[in-house]
Formats: C-alpha cells, sequence, structure tokens
C-alpha cells in the first residue's frame, strides 16, 4: 500500500465507541466477558468481536456498549 | 458452460478475495480491522477450498493442467488481479463482491442442486459478518471509484440476460438469475448499482470478465508454493 493509503484515516476514530464482548462455551455456563472491542457502530462492533474471539467454540456471544453497563459499585466500594 | 464452471469462478475469485483480504491484515485503519481483515480471509480461503470439493460430485472438474503454468487460466475477477493500494478498494470489494459473490451462493443453496445445497449453506452464516463489516465501511464513505468498478464487476460477474446463469435460473438449479442477483444484490447493500456499460461481446462466459489479464506474478508464484520455497532451508550437500 503506498503511503497515501491510511492517510484519510484514524486508527482510532474520534467517535468510535467501546463495547464489552461476552460469550459461554456451554449452555449450562454463565455468560462471562471475554473482552471488548472499540467500533463506530453496532455493525462493525458485531464484525470485529466475532473476528477478535473467535478462539473458541463459542455457542453465544453477545456485546453491548460499555456506556450501557450500569454499575454498582467499583472494586473497594462495597 | 456447466454449473462446475461457475461454482469454479465462485472458488477463485473467493481464494483471490481470500488472500488480498490477508494482505491487509496488518495495515487497515484499527487493529479491529486488521483482525477483521485476516479472519475474513481464513473464511474465504476455507471456502474456496469446500467450492473446489463440490466440483468432483457435481461430475464434471473443470480444471486443467494450465492452471499450474498459466494465470490467465485462473478465473478470479480483473479487481483482484493486482494488491489493492487503497483501502477504499478494500471496502468495495468487502461490500459489494463479497455480498455479490454471497448473493450467487444464497441462489445455489436455495436451488435444486443437493450438493450446493448442503456444503454452501454454512458459509452463508460466516458471510453475515463480512456483510456487516462492508456495510458499515461502506457508509463511513469511501472514495467513489473503486465503488463503481466494483459495481460494474460483480454486474459482468453475474453473467448476460439470455446466458448460463439465466438457463440454470430456469431450470431451478439457480433461485435467481442475472436480474435477481442484481436486484438482490442492491436490495442488501440498500442501494441502486451505478449505470454501467458491459460490452458482453468481450465477456468471456468461463473466466466472467470482459478484459484480459491475471494476477500478478508474485501472487501467482505463492499460489503455486513457489513462493514459500524461497524461504525453505537448503538440502544437505551430499
Amino acid at each position: 500500500m503506498g503511503p497515501g493509503g491510511l492517510t484519510h484515516y484514524k486508527r482510532v476514530s474520534g467517535d468510535a465507541v467501546e463495547y464489552e464482548v461476552f460469550a459461554r462455551k456451554t449452555r449450562g455456563e454463565p455468560l462471562h466477558q471475554v473482552g471488548s472491542v472499540v467500533a463506530p457502530d453496532d455493525d462493525l462492533a458485531v464484525a470485529y468481536a466475532r473476528a477478535t474471539y473467535d478462539e473458541e467454540r463459542w455457542v453465544e456471544m453477545a456485546i453491548v456498549r460499555k456506556e450501557h453497563v450500569i454499575e454498582l459499585w467499583q472494586p473497594g466500594e462495597a | 458452460m456447466s454449473l462446475s464452471d461457475l461454482v469454479l469462478s465462485i472458488a477463485d475469485n473467493k481464494q483471490m478475495l481470500g488472500l488480498r483480504y490477508a494482505e491487509w491484515a496488518t495495515r487497515a485503519p484499527s487493529l479491529e480491522a486488521d483482525i477483521a481483515a485476516a479472519a475474513m480471509g481464513l473464511d474465504d480461503l476455507g471456502h474456496s477450498r469446500v467450492l473446489y470439493g463440490c466440483l468432483e460430485p457435481l461430475g464434471a472438474d473443470p480444471r486443467g493442467p494450465d492452471r499450474e503454468s498459466d494465470a490467465g487460466s485462473l478465473r478470479s475477477l480483473q479487481y483482484f488481479d493486482e494488491p489493492w493500494t487503497e483501502w477504499a478498494q478494500f471496502v468495495a470489494a468487502n461490500a459489494i463482491l463479497d455480498t455479490a459473490f454471497t448473493v450467487m451462493i444464497e441462489a445455489c443453496v436455495n436451488g435444486t442442486v443437493e450438493v450446493l445445497q448442503h456444503r454452501m449453506r454454512k458459509m452463508l452464516m460466516e458471510e453475515r459478518y463480512h456483510f456487516l463489516h462492508g456495510r458499515s465501511w461502506l457508509k463511513s464513505g469511501v472514495d467513489a471509484n473503486p465503488l463503481s468498478e466494483a459495481w460494474r464487476e460483480a454486474i459482468e460477474w453475474f453473467g448476460p440476460l439470455d446466458g448460463e446463469t439465466a438457463t440454470f435460473h430456469k431450470e431451478g438449479r439457480l433461485s435467481m438469475g442475472p436480474t435477481e442477483l442484481r436486484a438482490r444484490l442492491e436490495e442488501r447493500l440498500e442501494t441502486k448499482a451505478p449505470a454501467v456499460q458491459i460490452d458482453w461481446k468481450a465477456w468471456d462466459p468461463v473466466r466472467r470478465r470482459s478484459r484480459p489479464g491475471a494476477i500478478d506474478d508474485r501472487t501467482f508464484a505463492m499460489l503455486r508454493g513457489l513462493e514459500e520455497k524461497k524461504y525453505a532451508k537448503a538440502p544437505p550437500a551430499p
């Protein structure tokens, strides 16, 4: 690729948001957080989560915008 | 022209699409996009292997010995002849050409040929993520030139309205013909195809393209395993 190829695009977009990724390997186990991705919209976040965390044969995977997670307390506050 | 020729065309194009995707695994606009490029590349290379495996059950394998020596005997589109130099080319291929191949796979899965119904169905599940990736990047805005080129080649690849693809549709072997394939592609991408002029007299029904040319020498050598041999250990001296 020529050096001009990336100049129109930022490696991290200013309007990109963080998504938490949850998955489970069997129906019997609860969903647990396996990581996070950064993307400008839900569709791209889905594609990125599937590509990034495909190391297991998950039976279920879900993503949620980090800003939509309501924290009850944080470490040290309980 | 047989259905095997069409399946081989899908296979060769997916192989080249996978290789071109993989070339961007370290130079996409974000780390996530790097990883997605690698994952989609692996998917499409895997799909091509499944498709090559369909040729024998279909009854006629159109691959000849010239595939080892003549890059022009491969049936990939002009879009894949050279490595892409701009991210916009990646996005146009991802959104338009990858989806065009998926739409053709839908036509095979919903057609009457059993081996294609069974073996190609799983590809549609994996392609869902390619589509989301391509459509999202497409919405972010990319240069018009690669987009119009990808549209032109997609429509050309579907074939003329009175060609074999239309016949396979009439026979039920494909659930869609060129008109329906184009409409389905437009529906999925939520946009109309630009007006394109195609010289069908120059169209090669085997390679499903109207312009000559072939993939670059380095990629062709890599496909044949010659690039890897450059890095192999020299055999011990006798």
